[in-house]
């Protein structure tokens, strides 16, 4: 498999300017040092915290910013000195509502990236049609954006990604924000997208949908590549572990903080639902721990208890300490 | 850049502006630019000038076109990328393998095309309600005057969108900037009334010689070589605009990505 794209020593800092009198520049390192391929026609995923650096490396590989350090090749054209050669071979989308004309119909906002695109008017007269179709909106391709749903707009982002068919394609978090049924459909697009032999880099924050589309991933925290493996291979670094659910109703922090540092707790999460916590706790002693989980959290609250095998999410977490 | 590519950016050009004007028929604050305001200004002008005969209200016909041509690219041609900023639209327009300051050129002629209407308006204004007979002296001379303004005005417009984006304190005095051009350029009266000093300020501003073109040839009989020297003008501006324009859009997408401003999130 020839590589599609091929980041080395990729580094972007932001620059932001504090204070109104003393005024001073601090930096952020949002990408630092980061090295990787994808292969063409590989669906890869992108893993990683809010901030970890998913999105500004979807922006650099966009040729959307610059990169402070390193270099990053798509099809063999750097992304810096060759930025007009790239855009005409990918499509991206960011996620959220954002980047189309509201006032303008479905339909003539594809005409107008299509010619953004320099693609064929007799050809983006029968291309949009079917891109509209394959989107699931045929019937509403003459209605104004403004009053489609966040799914629709979604799928009308896919179908102006698609105007030019780019090989390559960034999706930053496409799934964001959109209803169960409107992201199975989505992530069914992004299976037929793939079986076109498109090379596609999707960031997600649901491990399910990386574990159930991408071949490989890549996990990101602050900044730096923590792990890059197939979903298989990193649900290896968990392999020693189990995970012990316990659902509790308003424990105190001081309560969470004692549990996790027992020595047997290998790391642990919480995952806020409605009144209800979710703890789940990593450790090495599988169903042998849950009387010492137990009496760490005497006097609480505790609804069900569950000892299961880890998941990608487990092995997310276990690489990122913790962080969701 | 080969002919093929000045094709398909000219086809862009046109598919930006019908995009652009179908957007902002909507736009209340885009209508009362290019049709209201031109419009007060042409009623106030008529009234005043209305026992000098029907040669002041052509000019003031002229005039009230030509402020609202101005208005229309100080305010919406000029605020065109902050526009497209605030809406999210600015990386997905500077991510397509189209020149972006080929796509702002597309919304600068909708917002000339536009602003034409505010002539043709006032012109129907100045018939229908005052009552006069309005003929153009030199109606060929007159359009092809029309034309290159238009040219004039695009290219100037381009000047100023990416100084506006790069440079937000020359932004606040855009206020300021629309009506002094409206005086020194000589759209509702002649720089000749004005002190001696402000004429090399109007020489240098291409809507100056936009005005003297189209008042020259529709009111005030100018002779070819006054007509061709104005054209040339325009022309050579026009150039010049374009150059800088170019370079302006240069630096200022390069300076969006290392400062990561392409957005506002």
């Amino acid at each position: 498999m020839m590589n599609a794209i091929v980041i080395n020593h990729l580094r972007r800092v932001y620059r932001a300017t504090i204070g109104v009198i003393r005024r001073s520049i601090k930096e952020v390192v949002a990408v630092d040092d980061i090295s990787f391929e994808i292969g063409e026609g590989e669906l890869f995923g992108l893993l990683g915290p809010n901030g970890a650096g998913k999105t500004t490396t979807v922006k650099v590989l966009a040729t959307l910013l610059i990169p402070n350090s390193g270099s990053v090749s798509i099809l063999g054209f750097d992304i810096v000195k060759d930025a007009n050669e790239v855009r005409k071979r990918i499509g991206f989308i960011f996620g959220g509502e954002r980047g189309l004309y509201w006032r303008l119909s479905g339909i003539d906002n594809l005409r107008y990236f299509a010619s953004l695109y320099h693609v064929d008017p007799d050809v983006a007269k029968k291309r949009i049609p079917y891109l509209l179709e394959l989107v699931g909106l045929k019937d509403r391709g003459n209605e104004r954006a403004e009053g489609y749903s966040r799914g629709m707009k979604q799928r009308l982002h896919v179908a102006r990604t698609l105007l030019h068919d780019p090989g390559i394609l960034f999706l930053d978090e496409p799934t964001i924000g959109l209803d169960p049924v409107g992201a199975r459909e989505f992530r069914q697009v992004i299976l037929d997208l793939q079986s076109e032999n498109k090379t596609i880099l999707l960031t997600t924050h649901y491990m399910f949908e990386a574990d159930s589309l991408c071949q490989r991933i890549a996990i990101i925290d602050q900044g730096r590549i923590v792990a890059l493996d197939t979903p298989a291979g990193l649900k290896k670094h968990v392999s020693d572990l189990s995970v012990i659910e316990v659902e509790i109703y308003g424990a105190p922090q001081q309560v969470i903080d004692g549990l996790r540092a027992l020595s047997f707790v290998d790391s642990l999460s919480v995952e806020e639902r409605d009144q209800r916590q979710m703890l789940l706790v990593q450790t090495p002693r599988g169903a042998e721990a849950v009387p010492d989980v137990m009496s760490a959290l005497n006097g609480q609250r505790i609804g069900r208890v569950i000892v299961r095998e880890p998941t990608l999410e487990d092995a997310y977490v276990r690489l990122v300490g913790g962080k969701v | 850049m080969n002919f093929k590519n000045l094709f398909i950016y000219w086809r862009t050009v046109l598919m930006v502006a019908e995009m652009t004007i179908r957007q902002q028929l909507n736009d209340g604050f885009v209508i009362f630019t290019i049709l209201l305001q031109p419009m007060i200004i042409a009623i106030l002008g008529l009234y005043m000038l209305k026992d000098k005969g029907p040669q002041y209200a052509m000019f003031v016909v002229v005039g009230s076109g030509l402020t609202g041509l101005w208005s229309s690219l100080l305010f919406i041609s000029g605020n065109s990328i902050s526009w497209e900023r605030w809406g999210g639209m600015l990386e997905a327009l500077v991510g397509v393998p189209t020149p972006f300051e080929v796509i702002v050129f597309g919304k600068n002629l909708a917002n000339v095309i536009q602003s034409l209407l505010s002539m043709i308006v006032a012109y129907i204004f100045a018939a229908l309600f005052f009552g006069y007979s309005l003929n153009i002296d030199q109606p060929f001379l007159f359009i092809l005057s029309l034309v290159l303004s238009v040219f004039a005005f695009i290219s100037f417009g381009l000047t100023i969108a990416p100084v506006f984006v790069m440079y937000r304190g020359v932004q606040q005095w855009q206020n300021a900037m629309e009506f002094p051009i409206y005086i020194l350029a000589g759209f509702l009266f002649p720089i000749a009334l004005l002190p001696n000093w402000t004429t090399p300020i109007s020489y240098f501003l291409p809507p100056y010689w936009a005005a003297r073109a189209l008042h020259g040839t529709s009111t005030a009989g100018a002779s070819l070589e006054q007509t061709l020297l104005a054209w040339g003008m325009m022309i050579v501006f026009s150039i010049i605009d374009l150059f800088i324009a170019s370079w302006l859009f240069k630096v200022m997408l390069y300076k969006a990505r290392v400062d990561a401003t392409l957005n506002t999130e």
